[in-house]
Order: C-alpha cells, then structure tokens, then sequence
C-alpha cells in the first residue's frame, strides 16, 4: 500500500516537472524580443506607431493628425505639397496643372481645374455597384463635385464648411438638402448621390467635361487653392458611400476609405494597427511615363536636401517603399525604447529621456554611434495668452490706460524660461502671430513690447495708472482673472508660471480653473478677462493666423474664434486687402503694418511656437517634416539589410541575469530543504 | 437552494440598477455631452458640427424625466442597457458590440494563462511557506510578500518593462499579435509581470488558509498515523482548503471576460481592459457604461456560482 503511495507521488512529482518543463521550455521559445514576424525578402516596409485610434477616415470629416496620415496616403487631391521647397508651395496632384483663375468682377472669381486622364479608384468591391464584376472605374470631376456636395450635407457634419461656403451656392445647397429631407421622407430614404442630384447639386460647381472642374466663388479667397490639396476635396465615389453602410456586415465607409492615393489600406484594425500598401492603381505606379510632379522625387531645393543626399532621389518614381505597418502604443515610454531598440523607424523624444538623447542642441555621443539623426521643424502654430477687449479694465474701453496694461504685462513674460521649465527647451520665441514657415514671417523681426523687460513693464504700469499694481484714486489693487480649462497639474503649473511673471509687476491676477463648457458659457456671457489659446493651421498662408483677430470673427459677435473680441477698423481693411493679394511686396507691407498695430494694441501676447525634435534611424531616408499633417510615406526611402543587421545587434538577448537567478533559488531553498531531511532523520 | 438563488438574483438585479444609476449620475456630474462631442471632433470643430453629432448620438435630449418624460437620456440609459443595445462608441463611431466581440479573444488569451499560472505558482508557495513555518523560509517569505504587496502594479510594468524588455531583452517590451507563432512572445512579459504583482497577496492568503487548516484535527490525526509531511500539506490541508481557494478562484473567472485595464494598456494588448482604459480616457460614455454593465452582470455571475459551487466542496453547505 505504501508502496502504491510512493509510486503514485513519484509520478505526480513527474507530472508536475514536466508541466513545469513545459511552461519553462515556453517562456524559453519564445525568448525574442522582436514584435514583427519575418519580412518578406526585397520588400521596403517602413514601421511606424500612432497613439489614438483615429474616430473616422471618413475624408469629409476627419480632421486629426493620426487619421491624416492615413487619409493623406489612401486619398489623393488635385492640389499637393512640394516635397522639398520651403515655405510650402503647392504643385499639381491629381490634376494636370495649378488651377487656372478667372476674375468675374464684383469679388466672384473662377477656379478650373483640370484632372488627368485614365485616373483608377483603387480596387474595391464597391464598384460592382455601378458595373458588374468591376473593381475599379476611372476618376472623373464629377467624384470631387460629389466629395464637395458631402462637405455641405450637414447630416455628414464636416468641420470645414466656413472655408468652402465661399462656393456660390453652398450653403444653400446644404438648406434645401436639410429641408427637402425634412419634408419629404421618400426622398430622405434615397441613397445620397441620388438626393444630391434631386437638389440639382451646388451652384457653384460645373463639371463641363467629366475631367474639367469650375469652382466659382462669390467673395475673394484665393486660399481655396489649399484646401484643394486637402483630403477634404478628395475625389470620392458614390459608390462607396452607397455600399459601405455599415449593414449586412459591411465595414462603414467612416472605416473603410476607397481612393487614389500612392497606397491603399490594406488591413485596419483601428484600435490596433494598420497596414498601407502601395496602390498598384496609382497613377505614378501605373504610369511613370507621365512624369506627373507629385509622382517623381523632385530636385533638391536647398542645401541641406543635397547634403542630406536627396539629390541622388531626383526623378526616381514614387513611392519608393512597398508597405507601411503602424502599430498602437498608447504609453510613450514603452514607444521610445522599442524606437531604440530598432523596431520604429522614427520617433518624437520623450520628456524623460530629452537630456540624454539631445546635448546642446545636438545628438547625444550615444545617439550618434547608433547612426540615429535628429531632425527639427518649427510647427506651423502659435500660442498666445489673450485679452478680452470687451472687458473693461483690460480691454478697449479702458484706452491707453489698457492699452499699457496689456503691453505692461507682455513685457513682463520670460519666454525664453517658460520653454526651458516646461518644454526642455524646445519652440520659437514668438513675436508675431507668424511661424517661420509661412508667408509673411520675418526672422529679424523683434516686437519691441513682446522682449522679456521688467524695468518697461513697471514703467508701463506707472504710467499706465497702476504704479506698484494699485491704482492711487480708488487705493485698490489691480485684480485680474485668467481663465483656463487646462486643469492638469501640468497646465496649472504653466498657468502659476505667467501669474507670478504679473505678480513681479504689482498686478494679481486668479487663476480660474474651469472646464471647456463654462469658459464657452463665459464667453457668451462675456465674462473673462485673460485666457490662453494655441492655434494650428490648415495651410500655410499669413491669412490663416490673421483671421483669428478680424472682427468679423470676433466671438461676442458672429461666434467665431477671435475670442478676444479685438476690433480694429485699420486692422479690418489690411487683413481683408492682404487676404484678396497674391504674395508680393504689397502684401508684404500690409503684412508688416497689421504686424505693428498688433505690436501696439496686444491683443495677444505671442508665446511661442513650438518646435518639433524627431529622432530617425539611420537607414531611413528622405525624412523632410512638413509640419502641417501631410504624411509622405511616397517619397520615404530605407535600407533593409542594414536595419536587419542592426536589429541584430543590439537586440542580442542577455540571459546570465537567468541563470544567476535559478542559482540563487537553489541556494535560497537548498539549505532548507536539508533542514527538513535533518529534522526527519 | 432554489431559493437562496433566487433571492440573491434578486439582490443582483438590484445592484445591476443602481450601478447604472450611480454611473449616470457621476458621469455627467463632471462632463457634459458638449465635452463628449468636442472630445471625438477635436478642438477645431464648428458649433454646427457638434450639433450634428450630439443629434446623431441621441445627446441632444434632456438628461431627466421631468424635463421630458418621454425623450430622456436616463430611460434610454436603462432601455438601451437593459435590452443589450449598446449602440455606437462615443469616440469613434464603432459598434461597442463589435468590439466586445473583437477584445474578448486577446483578453482571454492573457487573463486565462495568467490566472492559471498565477494560482501554479502562488499555491505551491503558499504549501512551501506553509510548510516552513516558523523558519527563517517561513518569515522571509512573509517580508517578501508584504513587499510585493505594498509595490503598486504600475511600478511592476514599467520595471518589467525596463528589465526585462529593453535592458535583458528577452520579450518584447509591448505589441501583439494573435498568430500563434508570435503569441507566446507577447504574452510572456505581461504575464510575468501580472504573477509577480499578484503574488505576494495571493501567497499570504493561502499560507494563512493552509496554516488554520494545518491545526485541525484531522491533521494531526493523519501526522499521528505517520503520514509524511509533504503528503499531509498535499493531501490534506490543500483538499480542506479548497472552499477559500475556490472563492477566490470562481469569482476571478467572470471578470476573465473583461481583461486587465493596466496590463492591456501598457502592453498594448488591444482587448476589453484596454477598450475600458480608452472610454476612460476619451469620455467615451456609451463604451464605458457598457463596460460598466457587464462587469456588474459577471460580478453578480461569479458571486452565484462561487454559491453554488460550494455544495459541490462542502456537501454540508448543500444540507445548510
């Protein structure tokens, strides 16, 4: 019997061993720390990260940097970006040249594009809806006046329709929709292209051969060309809206782009990660004959491209790698390391680990022996703190007691510090509403009442009224409230920065935390005095930053975002000149003349711009940051095999800290094991 | 039995209810469906842009019943819930549905190994502390376990990560991917890290439970009969001490559902924790209250069947 025992112990001991084996012998196999399965041979895939899963690709709609970079590579537009010339400068893309204009008197003008012919959707199920067993079907303006009738549908909620209400017609292309689908439901049941068509489409838009488009316009806006070079005018096909509904198990066309752009995407798991692959139906893949500009490596536009050698590029047919794998990392930590363990391709530097990756300015000794290289760009942004000019003490009524209040306290903020405590550094100081980058920027350009100066801003403040922050006839100190809806520790922080920059000159001013709907709710109401803002823009024209302090965008007025409510009659007749202008001297000057009344008046006090570090792997090529959110995986170049060898080599798993550690559990248990056999005996 | 049953899925329904009421209250305590919007559309929507999406989302409508008995979002809240209609995900427009269908597979593939391993190697431990009692194995067992305790969970990640991820190199520091070759590598390091963080508290528990069971009499009864040591700890002590190892088990077993909220995160494993761990984080009410109410259902499920699977155990639980 006790025999039986010790046999069936003996045996259970062996099961147990060999289940321990096997978990062991598990962890062991899968010992790699590489996260991509093998490569196919003479494939360029480029490996890439994204942080928040994109709400929808939905070109109509989508307005973020993570699914622009989607939407930016699967939908081509007639207008794109030069490559490599800096300030941005537009080229044609799907379309054979830039647009032609034509004045038509009393502000209307007329824009005509022209598109390519023999332009392929990529393939796609959804054209068997309008021919049988099709994948594909050509591109024709009639896709783009469709994508632009979207743009008004305000079932489809674009956020882009003040720039396109410029179209005749726009806007009441949109209200007929809105009431016709109100009063009539048989029509609302129709499909989309079919109810456009009902309405007769948007005055505004002609399509007098299915590869001519004419845009009119009723007012001056010549930055409509760059909206042309957005997905927002992509061309769609109705059929995709048609079939990808979301019924019947079909993806929704909110996840499902069909384009006509250098890749297609291939596999999307939104939450997880996307696969972009080069669209054979491109038309630069289809047809490098053609020479189209945005489908050929373009010459080398300064110095840099042709010491970076990008000159070797020129004229080589896009795109020139095959494939695009993104991967979701929420964390930044984790993102950075296993950037440097050689598994992305590219990546911003974290907070964490700025000191050691850049040293004055440049890479770390580190960082460079791993062949990594810095690149940095100045964002095409700026943040400002703002005055509510319809406040009375700070803002117009008060007059030039105000007015030296305000430049009082733009004197009294240290930029330069600010970027050093909170952003390692990194950003322009800002003097203007311009960042270096778009028309207009002037880097010799130093606003006298924007400089760090404590002994001018208590000047500014005795003058002003205020010496010492109390104002002698009342006896009562100066009280401000800064408005913000940051609320972190971090942005109260930044907030505490610029309070106790103000308490240096006598005024004191509260913080007043608060969430976004309170700060709108007091807007309406009026009732703010100081607040922070930044801005990003759309394209890169001086107009696009000006219009933040017209005033017929002022927000106690129209609703609109120049939340400081500045209103100047001089500013309004520049910035309306400026806006109608091509770019030239005169613009110039109008330009330079806002600039100076901005300088004086301060509406703003201009913070800074930001400025982007990435770092990339040395086998990657032809990296050349647009800073608006233009992805450009086409032109992106790298080396396989040098990558591979590199992976290798630094990724060699270190296992002795094992093997110490099943030693150390031995001599941990050992001893008491023979105290129990001891014990025993 | 019968009975018993009954009344405590009465008491569940209960709970049910009052979790989504208490979730509704709080949620829009702090938020309003504007910051809902303007989360999805980011900061450069129109106001007309925003409407049309609280339209299409239904957030267009009162939140009470007396400010509209019939449009309201608190019966719709209950209506929706109670019928499994969990519509649409506020931040991003995807069928909640789907993704639970989608996140469940990557959660289970983590949460399961690492309960099994997890109890693997906090049992055998425990008996091996138990074991030793009152030797310098036993004390330091118990130092080591209260400091295990006392580390939070996030430090074990970023640690693990650090270690083993980009120093040793041994797995990758965080990914997935469901092939079943390149599974095992992305599992092990969330896996390791999810025993280590749990350990300590697990391996204190059952040594308590092996130690009161270790001091009863039939412990003694089967040491005086000249049973072994190890056999008795095997045999004995770890049978009679299945009702609170069981407990603990039988509850975990629903929640295996909803995946780890930390760990999915960090290792960026993209299933049900991690999609509770983005509602949170982009105001995503309607995923989230989802989320909140299969949790309440599988806490109610675990606690019935830990019930019933004590008559299993202990006949004299059935009898009672």
């Amino acid at each position: 019997m006790s025999g039986g025992h010790h046999v069936n112990e003996q045996r259970r001991g062996r099961r147990v061993l060999v289940g321990l084996g096997c978990v062991l012998a598990l962890f062991l196999a899968a010992c790699s720390n590489d996260p991509y399965p093998p490569e196919p041979p003479g494939e360029k895939i480029l490996y890439s990260s994204f942080t928040e899963a994109p709400r929808t690709l939905d070109p109509a709609t989508a307005y973020t940097t993570v699914a622009h970079s989607i939407t930016g590579a699967v939908y081509g537009t007639l207008l794109e970006y030069h490559f490599l010339k800096r300030p941005l400068e537009l080229i044609p893309g799907l379309a054979i040249a830039l647009p032609e204009v034509e004045d038509l008197g009393e502000g209307r003008s007329r824009y005509r594009f022209q598109l390519r012919e023999g332009l392929l959707f990529a393939d796609d199920d959804c054209f068997a809806l309008s021919t049988p067993d099709a994948r594909t079907r050509e591109v024709v303006m009639g896709d783009v006046a469709f994508q632009l009738m979207r743009l008004a549908d305000p079932k489809v909620g674009s956020p882009v329709i003040e720039p396109f209400a410029n179209i005749e017609g726009f806007q009441a292309f949109g209200e007929a929709l809105a009431e016709r689908r109100g009063a009539d439901e048989t029509f609302a049941a129709l499909p989309v292209h079919e109810q456009y068509a009902a309405i007769g489409g948007i005055r505004g838009l002609a399509t007098p051969s299915p590869y001519t488009l004419e845009v009119t316009l009723h007012r001056p806006y010549p930055q409509i060309r760059y909206w042309f070079a957005m997905e927002f005018s992509t061309p769609v096909p109705w059929e995709a809206i048609a079939w990808y509904d979301g019924q019947d198990g079909r993806p929704r066309f909110d996840d499902h782009p069909v384009g006509t752009g250098p890749f297609y995407l291939a596999e999307y798991d939104k939450h997880a990660r996307y696969v972009l692959e080069k669209n054979p139906n491109w038309f630069g893949v289809r047809n490098p004959d053609w020479r189209a500009p945005s489908a050929v490596f373009p010459e080398p536009a300064d110095e840099e491209d042709v010491a970076s050698g990008r000159g070797e590029y020129a004229g080589r047919s896009l795109p020139l790698i095959d494939r695009v794998i993104v991967v979701r990392e929420k964390e930044s930590i984790p993102r950075f390391n296993k950037f440097l363990q050689g598994y992305y391709d590219a990546s911003g530097i974290i907070k964490e680990s700025f000191d050691s990756v850049v040293v004055e300015g440049g890479l770390s000794d580190e960082m460079e022996e791993m062949g990594m290289r810095l690149g940095k760009s100045v964002s095409p942004d700026v943040f400002y703190i703002g005055f509510n000019f319809d406040d009375e003490v700070i803002g117009r009524a008060g007059g030039e007691r105000s007015r030296k209040l305000r430049q009082a306290m733009s004197l009294a903020l240290d930029v330069d510090e600010f970027l050093r405590i909170f952003n390692n550094g990194r950003g322009v100081v800002a003097q203007s509403p311009l960042p270096p980058g778009i028309y207009g920027y002037d880097p010799d350009y130093a606003n006298p009442n924007r400089r760090f100066d404590l002994e001018r801003a208590r000047r500014l403040m005795i003058e002003a009224g205020y010496p010492g922050g109390v104002d002698p006839e009342t006896g009562e100190a100066l009280e401000l409230g800064f408005d913000t809806a940051n609320t972190t520790t971090a942005g109260l922080n930044q907030v505490r920065f610029f309070t106790n920059a103000w308490r240096e000159i006598g005024i004191d001013v509260e913080i007043r935390p608060t969430n976004y709907n309170q700060f709108q709710d007091k807007i309406r109401r009026g009732d703010y005095q100081v607040f922070q803002f930044g801005w990003v823009a759309d394209y890169p024209d001086p107009e696009n930053f000006f219009f933040l302090l017209w005033s017929n965008m002022a927000r106690s007025v129209s609703g609109g975002p120049n939340a400081t409510n500045f209103m100047d009659d001089r500013f309004d007749e520049l910035f309306v000149s400026m806006k109608a202008r091509e770019n030239g001297p005169d613009r110039i000057a109008e330009i330079r003349e806002m600039r100076s009344i901005l300088e004086r008046e301060r509406p703003w006090i201009e913070l800074f711009h930001r400025e982007d570090y990435s770092l990339y792997q040395g086998w990657v090529k032809n990296v050349k940051p647009m800073g608006l959110s233009v992805p450009t995986y086409q032109y992106r170049d790298l080396d396989p095999e040098a990558r591979r060898a590199l992976r290798e080599a630094w990724n060699e798993p270190v296992l002795w800290p094992a093997y110490t550690l099943a030693l150390l559990a031995v001599l941990v248990v050992a001893p008491g094991i023979r105290t129990y056999l001891k014990e025993r005996q | 039995m019968g009975a018993y049953v009954l009344r405590r899925l009465a008491y569940g329904v209960g709970v049910v209810l009052g979790v989504l009421f208490l979730l509704f209250v709080l949620f829009f305590a702090v938020t309003e469906p504007e910051d809902i919007a303007r989360k999805a559309l980011g900061d450069k929507a129109p106001p007309e842009a925003i409407a049309v999406w609280l339209e299409n989302h239904g957030y267009d409508r009162p939140l009470w019943p007396w400010q509209d008995f019939e449009e309201n979002l608190l019966f719709d809240h209950y209506r929706r819930m109670l019928t499994f209609d969990f519509g649409l995900s506020d931040a991003d427009d995807s069928p909640i549905i789907d993704r639970i269908r989608a996140g469940a597979g990557p959660s289970l593939t983590l949460t399961v190994p690492l309960l099994v391993l997890g109890l693997l190697t906090a049992i055998p431990l425990s008996l091996v502390v138990a074991f030793f009692r009152e030797t310098y194995i036993d004390r330091m067992g118990v130092f080591l376990c209260v400091l295990a305790m006392s580390v939070s969970t996030l430090l074990y990640i970023i640690g693990g990560q650090y270690v083993i991820g980009k120093l040793l190199r041994w797995y990758p520091i965080s990914g997935f991917d469901a092939d079943p070759m390149m599974l095992p590598r992305f599992l092990a390091l969330p896996i390791l890290v999810g025993i280590l963080s749990g350990v300590g508290g697990d391996v204190r528990f059952y040594r308590t439970v092996f130690l009161e069971e270790s001091s009863r009499d039939f412990v003694r009864t089967a040491r005086a009969k000249g049973a072994s040591e190890p056999r008795i700890m095997a045999r004995h002590v770890l049978r009679n001490a299945m009702i609170p190892i069981l407990t603990r088990v039988v509850t975990a077993i629903p929640f295996l559902f909803m995946g780890s909220l930390l760990l999915e995160a960090f290792f960026g494993i993209p299933g049900l924790g991690s999609m509770t761990f983005d509602a949170i984080q982009s105001n995503d009410f309607a995923t989230l209250r989802t989320m909140v109410y299969v949790g309440a259902l599988l806490f109610i499920v675990g606690q019935l069947a830990t019930d019933i699977s004590y008559g299993f155990v202990d006949p004299r639980v059935r009898v009672e």
